[in-house]
């Protein structure tokens, strides 16, 4: 069933991601909805759940919308997962606005780690201002928490 | 709290194959610019060392193998092909020995053809047992029909006379020996003389007038006027009863005015002593005429 709710999860990221491309391609960078289907995975499920999420979710990022390497958004993603499952399980994510600030921070930190593989596999990344990526994380974070409390409403007995 | 720590010793080991998964992906479609992937290159650039040192390990062993059984190889070739050589040597040194022997008793031969005589071949067994006389000893004696005072002959001149007989052996004297005498000739002027042996003692050439000429014979009884020149031909003239006529002796070395009415004449043997191994032994001398005609 986790792993079925994930499936539809990465498949929504798809389509949102697709939909974006399509619709508004200035904009598209600057969401990432596969990062918080991730996070989202690893704060629900631990660490195994959110890796496994991310690497699902890396390889159909990459293989669709990203470079020549496929493998990179799945790598940093990985660690992402990693450490947001492993302070999941430390600490109380689970409420909107410190899920918010981990969704905005392994925006960011899913944009260093990224650029620090891409730097070592010889891979060039379009570069992004630093206001894009407070952007990308802002939006993220708003994202993740609509969907969480989507997910959350539809969850709660009526 | 066990079931945590087992979740988070799984969950490491899924991140680290994940991670390791991932590497491996993107290496695999990262152009190292060597004509590999990255992570061949890395893995090619962290274990090459370790190769190149495999391979200069067991190049050396296998360099050291090799020598070692090349040496050891080399070691028996050698072995084999100086027991070769020596085979080769001794092989040599006999047919050379053969053909030695062969020349000798062909000249022998060949003497033996063109002289009148019933001779018998013997082969030398001893020689100069002491230093006083000149003698050597043959493998023929008084069974064969040897006998006493038989001229000795090689292929290139006499030797000497038979002066012991045993049943298989006979002692020679050689003409070298100071008791040794036989009557000759200047094959050239036809004067007579008498040969003798010089050698024998120390001071034996003391009265010689060449000091030197203690291997040559010495002529005496020539007159002083005789015509007699060095690198003439000595021959035996059968004046002596012992000698057939006509062999060759020697060749005058040197000519001198003696004491007295005669001359004194140092010839050189022709019959190379130190060399003989073969000789001839006459058994019969002809008759003087008859000998004289065939030598002519």
């Amino acid at each position: 069933m986790r792993a079925l709710s994930t499936g539809v999860a990465i498949l929504g990221a798809f389509l949102l991601q697709s939909a974006l491309g399509w619709l508004l391609p200035a904009y598209a960078r600057f969401l990432d909805p596969f990062l918080v289907v991730v996070v989202s995975c690893a704060l629900a499920g631990g660490e195994s759940h959110g890796m496994l999420a991310a690497a699902a979710a890396g390889w159909v990022q990459d293989a669709h919308f990203g470079g020549r390497v496929i493998g990179l958004a799945g790598l940093s993603k990985l660690l992402i997962a990693y450490g947001v499952g492993w302070a999941g399980a430390r600490f109380q994510l689970s409420e909107a606005g410190p899920r918010s600030l981990v969704l905005a921070g392994s925006t960011l930190l899913d944009a260093l780690v990224l650029g620090a593989f891409a730097s070592v596999f010889d891979v060039t990344l379009s570069p992004l201002p630093f206001w894009g990526h407070l952007l990308r994380a802002l939006a993220n974070a708003a994202l993740g928490v609509a969907v969480y409390r989507l997910i959350e409403s539809r969850r709660r007995p009526r | 709290m066990i079931a945590r720590a087992v979740e988070t010793r799984r969950s490491r080991l899924l991140l680290g194959f994940l991670l390791l998964l991932h590497l491996v992906i993107i290496s695999r479609q990262v152009d190292g610019g060597g004509g590999g992937s990255l992570l061949e290159r890395v893995v090619f650039a962290a274990l090459s060392p370790l190769q190149t040192a495999v391979a200069w390990s067991g190049r050396t062993v296998r360099d050291s193998w090799n020598r070692y059984v090349n040496l050891r190889r080399v070691q028996q070739e050698n072995q084999i092909l100086t027991a070769r050589l020596r085979e080769s040597q001794l092989l040599l040194q006999e047919r050379s020995e053969r053909a030695g022997e062969a020349e000798r008793l062909r000249d022998l031969l060949e003497l033996r053809q063109g002289l009148p005589l019933e001779t018998l071949v013997a082969e030398v067994v001893a020689r100069d047992g002491v230093p006083f006389y000149r003698t050597l000893s043959i493998n023929k004696g008084k069974r064969d029909g040897v006998a006493l005072n038989a001229p000795v002959l090689s292929a290139t001149g006499v030797v000497g006379r038979v002066i012991r007989l045993g049943p298989q052996v006979a002692q020679v004297q050689l003409l070298l020996d100071r008791e040794s005498g036989l009557g000759v000739r200047i094959e050239r002027s036809r004067v007579a003389g008498v040969v003798l042996g010089q050698v024998g003692f120390a001071d034996a050439s003391a009265d010689s007038p060449d000091r030197d000429a203690s291997g040559d014979l010495i002529m005496k009884y020539v007159p002083a006027l005789a015509d007699v020149v060095p690198e003439d031909v000595v021959v035996t003239s059968g004046l002596d009863r012992i000698y057939p006529k006509g062999l060759m002796v020697g060749r005058v070395r040197s000519v001198s005015r003696g004491a007295g009415l005669f001359k004194e004449i140092l010839v050189t043997p022709s019959a190379g002593f130190d060399r003989l191994e073969v000789v001839m032994v006459v058994r019969q001398t002809p008759e003087p005429e008859i000998f004289e005609e065939a030598v002519r």
